[in-house]
């Protein structure tokens, strides 16, 4: 059975767009011109996922965001031509599980639903609680007995080195490493030049399991200090 | 017409007051001048009923004093003589009982009719003139015979003794002189005998029936009989008794003195001599006046009129307390309903304290001490000098207290009643005036003519109204000094004497110059504050706080509140009305006034910029959601010509630009604004820019440049926002690689001098750089053809980024070479 997301956007022409987009990825989509129309289809419950503008005419879309989350628990990806960063703090406050900004990268969209409906239909009740040996941050989760890191339940491959890096930073959500200490304790080596090591490293990492590697969301640079795991606040 | 009553009725309140206290007073302090002595509910009753004179101790002395005379004149022992050595050699004062000294006995005549007469209320001036003539004649008349005795006796100023004849004969002489002189008085009979034989009487009606009653005519109730050294008196025909218990006391010793002083009393005998005198005596009930028609000397001569005006003054004692005491009473009848209308007496007391606030304060002053001065100076002019040197004396001798109580007491005694009420209502009106009328001294003669003056100098400029002031202040010094020139001279000139005038001078002059002193110093005190406050406000306004000063920390935040504190800020301008700095106060107002708003108008009009920018960019990105996507599925078909494919391609790109386009005008429009979000922390510039190259160090590789870095090992800790100046060297690094000639290379340096970090990128420009463009300019770059791939705002961005981390960005360009430095404040971390 297909998986149905609802996309709402007042702009008709973006609303085909993502519609085509998802359609190709395998997807059911249902449309929507405004919030109530929205909220009226999402009435049959076949909806899974909504995508959803946040200036729409009768209903705006922060409001009716809010009215889906009295009802329902689907995920809902808020999509929105402002992208300030306090406008994203203001989407994700009011409920949504993620927020992407206009104008969007098609592939990264993709992914995005991708993400969201996997832990959503496959890995929802996995996540009700951690097991031992799991460490779970946002859509990963590492499982340090295996060393293994899953992105949304599916296991990233990674190097050795890589899988080293990880095993630091994911037992140390939120930690900043400066580039030295990564380089001394996962090649076990006095650093030299680790700067240039580390970031090319992290940057691969990045590749493999951030939804958008140039807008990274786990692994951040801490500009003039280092590196750290980013620990996501919101954690379903 | 109610204000009208109104008005009335405090009116009559207040007179009833005025009258209530006036009355109360005045002749209470009469009362106790008078009367002090017999203030007991007795004395004061009889007093009231009405005394017999003859129950009165004056009365009693008056007849004591006439049966030593008269005995003295039965035994020939009366005498000449004043005080000193009597002719006998010892001295006396005034006599021992029964050797009356004639002098001291005329004196006592007299003196008591004067006294008497003295005291009398009413009507007592144009009788004591009438005595005096008759006094002085006497006088003459003792003075020659005395003289003449003096001069046969031949003595060279030495009184030597006498003869016995002689004595007896001046003794019968001056017998028969006081004879003469009272025998006139009616109010008196009386008879002298000694041995039995009649010797002075002036009446013949006094007769001594056989069991020695003394027998008078009609209307002589007060009889005495002496005899064998007893006396007996009788009074309306009842005896008396005059010893008591037989001994004689007086008053200062036992519980009371003996009521009369005459010889009889165990402890009070007379001589044998005396003893054979028998005298009677006859007093009238009501005195008559009795004077003699003495027509060839002018006027008419008094006889001995004692009883007579003793009488006189008991029955005008007895009125004049009826009227004190009824005036007393009505007074306090007053002061009743004066109390219950005091509220009408209050605001009387406001009215006349308003009609007083318009009189000037020196104008009361000068009343005041004028009035002061007058009731005063009888006092002053009776004591004079003496009155101080009294004083010094007491100080001296240390017997202040008693003076205080003498000097109190006839102070109390020497002035009328009326001075007294007059007194206490200047008093009353100068309290009224300090109660009710807040700080007097503002209408004042000084304060009209300093107001006046201050007001005319505020006219002129500061600088000269300093001049002024300093000009003032050393004509008062000079003045000052020539006052006391003078007076010193006039002092020296004088003798000591004026010294206390000079004194006087002097201090006058003093507290003229401290005054005005005093006042020029908190003038210029206040400029001194002033121009302090200026140069505050002046620092205040060059800081960039455009506020009243007063809330500076506050308004330094807030900027955009600045135009709304115009009306403090006229405020804060008030504060200095009528200071020397009023205008200069006033004027920088008004710059700082137009400073804040144009600061204001130029917020606002940046802060609409941004949200043009924002509206716009949300409004471009809209339709570029559309492009972009609808470019992602052309560039995925597969069957498309090559050429439509590279169309494909260009669209991609251009999107793209668009995109990035958009989101940096938005930031750099919004950092120019100052509304960008920066997230300080403390971080490691090395550091930062080595992660820089690193992130971008694919491009780096990619290209036809290559970098030489030089950064130091050791951390160069600054205080900024890491992601925001990671945008700063991420923009200049792709401008570098973007701009610079193929195959040179690009320079990366970050130096430190203890105190700043600066770090600097290099690079050597492909095109010829166009002198004097400024390369921070929004949509400026390399080339003016704008072809090539950024938006054109890198460096206006590393630029705002910079500041708003509080760094300084600088950018050189030489020859080729292009330059940009960015600086930052090391932190002092480990010290």
């Amino acid at each position: 059975m297909k998986e149905c997301v609802l996309v709402v956007d007042d702009d008709r022409e973006i609303v085909k767009a993502i519609s085509i987009l998802l359609e190709g990825e395998g997807y059911e989509v249902l449309k929507a011109y405004d919030g109530l129309k929205a909220l009226d289809i999402l009435t049959t419950g076949r909806v899974q996922l909504v995508l959803i503008d946040v200036m729409m005419p009768k209903l705006d879309g922060l409001s009716a965001l809010m009215r889906i989350r009295q009802k329902a628990n689907i995920p809902v990806i808020v999509l929105s031509a402002k992208s300030e960063d306090t406008d994203k703090v203001l989407g994700l406050s009011m409920g949504a599980d993620d927020y992407v900004s206009k104008p969007y990268n098609p592939a990264e969209l993709a992914a995005r639903v991708k993400s969201q409906l996997r832990r959503y239909t496959l890995l929802g009740d996995i996540h009700a609680g951690e097991r031992a040996g799991e460490i779970t941050n946002g859509r990963l989760t590492y499982h340090t007995d295996e060393r293994i890191l899953y992105a949304d339940g599916e296991a990233v491959k990674l190097t050795a080195t890589e899988t080293k890096i990880v095993d630091l930073l994911m037992r140390n959500l939120g930690r900043i490493f400066p580039a030295e200490e990564i380089y001394r304790r996962v090649w076990e080596e006095e650093a030299f030049a680790s700067e240039n090591t580390v970031m090319v490293h992290i940057r691969r990492i990045r590749e493999k399991l951030e939804l958008n590697p140039k807008e990274p969301e786990y692994i951040k640079v801490v500009w003039g200090i280092g590196y750290k795991m980013e620990k996501q606040e919101k954690c379903r | 017409m109610d204000t009208k009553w109104k008005n009335r009725k405090n009116v009559v309140s207040f007179m009833v007051f005025v009258l209530g206290v006036s009355l109360v007073l005045g002749n209470a302090i009469y009362f106790l001048q008078n009367w002090s002595d017999r203030l007991s509910p007795g004395q004061l009753g009889k007093m009231l009923e009405g005394e017999d004179y003859q129950s009165r101790g004056r009365f009693r002395g008056y007849i004591s004093n006439r049966l030593e005379v008269f005995l003295d004149m039965a035994t020939d022992s009366l005498r000449f003589g004043g005080y000193g050595y009597s002719y006998d050699g010892s001295y006396y004062g005034y006599g021992g009982y029964g050797t009356s000294d004639y002098d001291a006995m005329l004196n006592d005549i007299l003196m008591n009719q004067v006294t008497e007469e003295a005291t009398a209320v009413v009507g007592s001036e144009a009788i004591q003139e009438e005595v005096w003539p008759y006094w002085e004649d006497w006088n003459e008349r003792w003075y020659w015979e005395y003289d003449t005795d003096w001069d046969t006796d031949g003595s060279d100023g030495n009184s030597k003794a006498l003869t016995p004849e002689k004595r007896k004969e001046l003794a019968r002489k001056a017998a028969e002189q006081y004879h003469d002189l009272i025998k006139g008085d009616a109010n008196l009979l009386y008879k002298v005998s000694y041995d039995g034989k009649e010797l002075y009487t002036n009446s013949g009606e006094l007769m001594v029936s056989a069991d020695g009653i003394l027998s008078a005519p009609e209307g002589y109730n007060f009889l005495l009989y002496y005899k064998d050294g007893k006396v007996r008196i009788w009074k309306d025909g009842q005896e008396l008794d005059v010893y008591g218990d037989g001994y004689y006391r007086d008053g200062t010793t036992g519980n009371g003195s003996s009521d009369w002083y005459v010889p009889g009393y165990r402890n009070f005998q007379v001589d044998e001599k005396m003893k054979k005198a028998e005298i009677c005596m006859a007093v009238a009930r009501e005195p008559l006046l009795y004077t003699e028609g003495t027509y060839g000397r002018g006027g008419y001569l008094q006889k001995d009129n004692s009883l007579y005006w003793m009488q006189y003054n008991a029955v005008a004692e007895r009125q004049n307390v009826i009227r004190c005491l009824g005036g007393l009473a009505a007074g306090l009848v007053l002061l009743l309903p004066a109390f219950l209308v005091r509220k009408g007496k209050r605001q009387a007391d406001q009215g006349i304290a308003r009609l007083q606030a318009k009189i000037w304060v020196e104008c009361k002053v000068v009343l005041l001490f004028g009035i002061l001065y007058a009731l005063f100076y009888q006092f002053i002019h009776v004591y004079g000098s003496d009155l101080w040197l009294e004083f010094a004396y007491a100080y001296e001798y240390d017997y202040m207290s008693l003076l205080d109580s003498w000097y109190g007491g006839e102070l109390l005694r020497r002035f009328p009643s009326g001075f007294w009420v007059l007194l206490f209502w200047t008093v009353y009106l100068v309290g009224n005036d300090i109660r009710y009328n807040k700080k007097p001294w503002k209408k004042s003669l000084a304060a009209k003519l300093y107001q006046t003056f201050s007001d005319r100098e505020l006219k002129r400029p500061l600088s000269r109204r300093m001049v002024h002031r300093n000009a003032l202040s050393f004509g008062v010094a000079v003045a000052y000094g020539v006052l006391l020139l003078f007076g010193a001279a006039w002092a020296f000139r004088n003798g000591h004497g004026s010294a206390w005038m000079v004194g006087l001078v002097i201090i006058m002059g003093m507290t003229a110059f401290l005054v005005v002193e005093y006042l020029i110093g908190t003038k210029n005190v206040e400029v001194a504050r002033d121009v302090e406050a200026l140069s505050d406000r002046i620092d205040d306004i060059r800081s960039g706080n455009y506020g009243t000063g007063a809330d500076s920390d506050s308004e330094a935040e807030d900027g955009r509140d600045a135009g709304k504190d115009s009306s403090q800020a006229g405020q804060g301008a008030a504060l200095y009305v009528g200071h020397d700095l009023e205008t200069v106060m006033a004027r920088l107002e008004d710059i700082r006034h137009g400073m804040a708003k144009a600061v204001d108008e130029q917020m606002k009009s940046e802060r609409m910029k941004v949200e043009l920018i924002a509206n716009v960019s949300h409004d471009i990105k809209t339709p570029l959601t559309s492009i972009i996507s609808y470019v992602e599925f052309l560039k995925e078909e597969e069957n498309l010509p090559d050429h439509v494919k590279d169309y494909v391609a260009i669209l991609d790109e251009k999107a793209q630009r668009l995109k990035n386009m958009v989101q940096d005008v938005f930031a750099v429009s919004k950092a120019a604004s100052g509304e960008l979000p920066v997230h300080m922390e403390e971080l490691d510039f090395g550091k930062l820019l080595r992660q820089t190259l690193a992130d971008m160090e694919e491009q780096i590789a990619g290209s036809r440049v290559s970098f030489r870095t030089e950064l130091p090992d050791t951390p160069v800790m600054i205080r900024a926002d890491g992601q925001r100046l990671y945008r700063v060297f991420q923009n200049l690094f792709q401008n570098a690689l973007q701009y610079s000639l193929d195959g040179s290379r690009v320079h990366v340096t970050l130096q430190t001098d203890g105190k700043l970090a600066v770090a600097s990128v290099k690079n050597t420009s492909s095109m010829e750089i166009e002198v004097g463009k400024d390369f921070t300019e929004r949509f400026a770059r390399g080339d003016a053809s704008r072809t090539d791939g950024g938006s054109g705002l890198g460096m206006s961005i590393a630029q705002s980024f910079t500041e708003a981390c509080g760094g300084q960005f600088c950018w050189e360009t030489n020859a080729d070479l292009f330059v940009v430095t960015v600086s930052f404040r090391i932190l002092q971390l480990f010290s």
